[in-house]
């Protein structure tokens, strides 16, 4: 029996008077992938920054090849060969392929003994031989702001491979790529088990675990409450065993449309159109362009979208005169919608402070039964308005962006990707909340990755392909993951 | 409570700056008999009066996520332009002259900070220069209004109402109307929301070169009322007034913990903040310290108050 490239034994962390994890015991081997799953908040990340070094465990041991190890930075876990590839990757934009990936480790040039400069070409070499192993053959010069975001987790993951890292933590790695890069993301992870590679790895998308882990720990309010073997677990057992109940859809009927709400004017190849009561679909892979529909008739885009909004011809040049028009957006990145620090209240009040403008000033009490009603409506957890955002799950920060556009009473809702890195819960949540917005009259515009999410809450999906619709399909002639995946060419 | 828990109890209800205030104020009591004597106390108090406007200002900018170093030079502009009117056309054109002055400099800012994108330090660094050229380019170098201006103008720069200086009273006026409009009306909330984040402000409709544009006009306007304010002091427009005023400022706005990056900062604390760099000033004069060594310790608050910054982000 072999030793497990790392150990975590009896962990026990307290934040306050919360306890994140409990007791919580978990290893991964050489050579196998063992993914972590669980609800925002079930104590995932708080694990794994343990593992990597960053917080230290109130109670328990962690262990690397069976040695008993006390990280106090994230240093010491890299150099006992624990890296961890975050959702925000930790490149430099502005250096090369090869300068990020001996960034931290510089090798020199020696003359008699004395370091008289960077070994670049030995640097160059190191990535070049590197890469070649996760089948990826860049420029090594080619800076990395100019690489996509799939190629520059691959640089991340090279990084911690030239580091001779026998631990990989992969936080969420597939929420910003398209399902080519996944591919490619899977069969670099192949390779690397058959290496030996011990990779944890955490997703929340459950489909990708059936298919991908070896084992799987699943974690829920800070304890394991199942860790299960390759082929005993599936995707509703999954969700029961994380949420503690069983998972379903909710089927829709087909809403009532209404008239007109959004029309843009200029014949493109790209045009939206947008009715009462209609939630349309944008599919498409990276580079489709349907990031830039949707940040178009928010006025983010150069060229501005010329709109007739319920009949009045709009130009949309700037976000002020979109939210003006009775249009909110969720954008891609969460950290775009909210500003951090500051408290959920001020962020759900962000884009109507006017509305609570009286002659005598602002609105107080007005502004705050807002705040407390949306809390309560979206289930935005805890229920604390005076909480800074930065302190919310995932999830709950996603519903005060939309509990912000309800606020302001928004006609039309452009969202791209909301569920991205959600947890199932607050997606099922988030999935209601749409459908109950067109229901009572309003306009969506849903941008997705996630083509189960598209098929089970559009009306009509557009499929994008280089900026172009390339397809159209309603949900009368049935939609399907499977059919959207050949729409967009995928 | 152990120590170190009362100290971060008080840290969480933000009166760090207050406990500052009061520690050094008892300390120079302790130290000094002459620190609690009535003339002191009011010297500290119109001392703090000029300051304490711009600080006001500055409050607005570094909220909204900027940085003024030109209000020194604007101070010095609007005294002497104040002064140079109301020589030739009375008290109330003067004043008012003196404020536009200030009004137009912070727009200038605003206006290249703001919609042309250029770095708020390089461009009030421009402009500190500038402005003071422009003054003693209009004075000549020498000090205006010396004899002539109105004694109306000169008594306000001297006189008390109701005990206290009117000097003190426009800060304190100033004090309650700002807070007012920071706190109570959607223009207030904008710059908070601006500076604790620009894009999610820009993406929720905010239009944020105009709120960020109207942070310097603020600063700037209230600039020109320590100008006006100054040169009455003064009795006079002095062309080298106003040096170093933007690195006090600053230095106060952060003492009374306001955010370098924007979003965080309440305009009362700003005051205490000056309220602590007066009192330090004077306590080193009333201990007799050399005025070189004055120097090296107001610049040692001033590292200090921005590393207290950082440690409290950090967390």
């Amino acid at each position: 029996m072999t030793e497990p490239a790392a150990r975590a034994s009896g962990i026990t962390k307290r934040f306050g008077a919360t306890a994140a994890l409990d007791d919580v015991s978990f290893d991964v081997m050489p050579g196998e992938i063992h993914a972590l799953v669980g609800e925002n908040g079930a104590g995932k990340s708080t694990l794994i920054r343990i593992l990597g070094g960053v917080h230290g465990p109130d109670r328990g041991e962690i262990y690397v090849d069976g040695q008993a190890c006390h990280f106090s930075s994230p240093r010491e876990a890299i150099a006992a060969g624990i890296a961890t590839i975050p959702q925000e990757l930790r490149l430099v934009p502005a250096l090369s392929i090869a300068e990020n990936m001996a960034l931290g480790d510089l090798p020199m040039r020696k003359r008699l003994g004395f370091a008289v400069g960077l070994d670049r070409a030995r640097m160059r070499r190191e990535a070049r031989e590197t890469l070649r192993v996760l089948d990826f053959a860049p420029d090594p010069d080619c800076p990395v702001r100019q690489l996509p975001f799939g190629e520059r987790q691959l640089v991340a993951i090279g990084k911690a491979l030239r580091r001779r890292c026998r631990v990989l933590i992969l936080d969420e790695p597939t929420a910003a790529l398209e399902s080519h890069e996944i591919k490619r993301l899977f069969g670099v992870l192949g390779r690397m088990r058959e290496q030996g590679v011990a990779i944890i790895y955490i997703s929340h998308r459950l489909d990708e675990i059936v298919s991908l882990a070896d084992r799987c720990t699943i974690l829920r309010d800070g304890r394991v409450v199942a860790v299960s073997r390759r082929g005993e677990f599936d995707v509703a057992a999954l969700v029961q065993a994380m949420t503690g109940r069983i998972g379903h859809d909710i089927h829709t009927e087909t809403p009532s449309l209404g008239d007109t709400l959004l029309e843009e004017t200029q014949s493109r190849e790209d045009g939206m159109r947008l009715r009462a009561g209609e939630v349309v679909g944008l599919a498409g892979l990276l580079g489709s362009g349907k990031g830039r529909v949707l940040r178009r008739l928010f006025g983010v885009e150069a060229e501005p979208a010329r709109v007739l909004i319920k009949g009045a011809p709009k130009r949309l040049s700037n976000p002020s005169h979109a939210v003006a028009a009775g249009i909110g957006m969720v954008p891609g990145e969460r950290g775009l919608g909210l500003i951090m620090n500051q408290s959920v209240r001020d962020n759900i009040l962000l884009a109507s402070l006017d509305r609570f403008a009286s002659r005598k000033g602002f609105d107080r009490s007005a502004a705050d039964r807002t705040v407390t009603t949306l809390m309560e409506l979206l289930d935005i957890r805890p229920r604390r308005a005076e909480l800074k955002v930065s302190a919310l799950s995932g999830g709950n920060q996603q519903k005060v962006i939309l509990a912000k556009w309800l606020a302001r009473e928004v006609d039309i809702l452009l969202l791209d990707d909301p569920t991205q890195g959600v947890d199932v819960a607050a997606k099922a949540q988030i999935h209601a909340l749409v459908r109950d917005f067109a229901k009572r009259g309003g306009g969506v515009l849903l941008g997705s990755s996630d083509l189960g999410e598209l098929a089970r809450l559009c009306g009509t999906v557009v499929a994008l392909h280089r900026g172009r619709i390339c397809a159209r399909m309603e949900r009368t002639d049935g939609l399907s993951e499977q059919k959207l995946l050949r729409a967009i060419g995928g | 409570m152990s120590w170190k828990q009362t100290a971060a109890q008080l840290h969480v209800r933000g009166l760090t700056p207050l406990l500052t205030l009061l520690v050094l104020c008892a300390f120079t009591a302790l130290a000094t008999d002459r620190f609690l004597s009535p003339l002191n106390l009011t010297n500290i108090l119109v001392q703090s009066s000029i300051m304490a406007v711009i600080a006001l200002g500055m409050t607005f900018v570094i909220i909204g996520g900027g940085f003024d170093l030109s209000v020194g030079s604007t101070v010095a502009l609007s005294g002497c332009i104040a002064a140079l009117v109301m020589v030739k056309a009375g008290l109330v054109l003067g004043i008012v002259a003196g404020i536009a002055a200030g009004v137009l400099v912070g727009l200038l800012n605003g206006v290249v900070i703001a919609l042309l994108g250029v770095n708020p330090f390089i461009t009030t660094l421009g402009t500190m220069v500038l402005v003071r050229g422009v003054v003693f380019l209009i004075t000549a170098g020498a000090p205006v209004g010396d004899e002539g201006l109105p004694s109306s103008f000169v008594a306000f720069g001297s006189e008390r109402f109701l005990g206290i200086h009117y000097l003190v009273w426009v800060p304190a006026v100033l004090l309650v109307l700002l807070s007012w409009v920071m706190h109570n009306t959607p223009h207030g909330r904008r710059i908070y929301a601006v500076g604790g984040g620009r894009d999610a402000s820009y993406l929720s409709g905010i239009p944020v070169q105009r709120v960020i544009a109207s942070t310097y006009v603020w600063c700037g306007t209230l600039a020109g009322i320590a100008g006006v304010m100054l040169a009455a002091r003064l009795q006079s427009g002095q062309p080298t007034a106003g040096e170093f005023y933007e690195l006090t400022a600053i230095a106060a706005v952060v003492l009374g913990g306001a955010a370098l990056h924007g979003g965080e900062g309440t305009l009362y604390k700003s005051v205490i903040g000056v309220f602590i760099m007066v009192v330090l000033g004077n306590s080193l004069n009333l201990l007799n310290v050399d005025s070189y060594w004055q120097r090296v310790a107001v610049g040692a608050v001033i590292i200090a108050a921005a590393a207290a910054d950082r440690l409290r982000w950090r967390r």
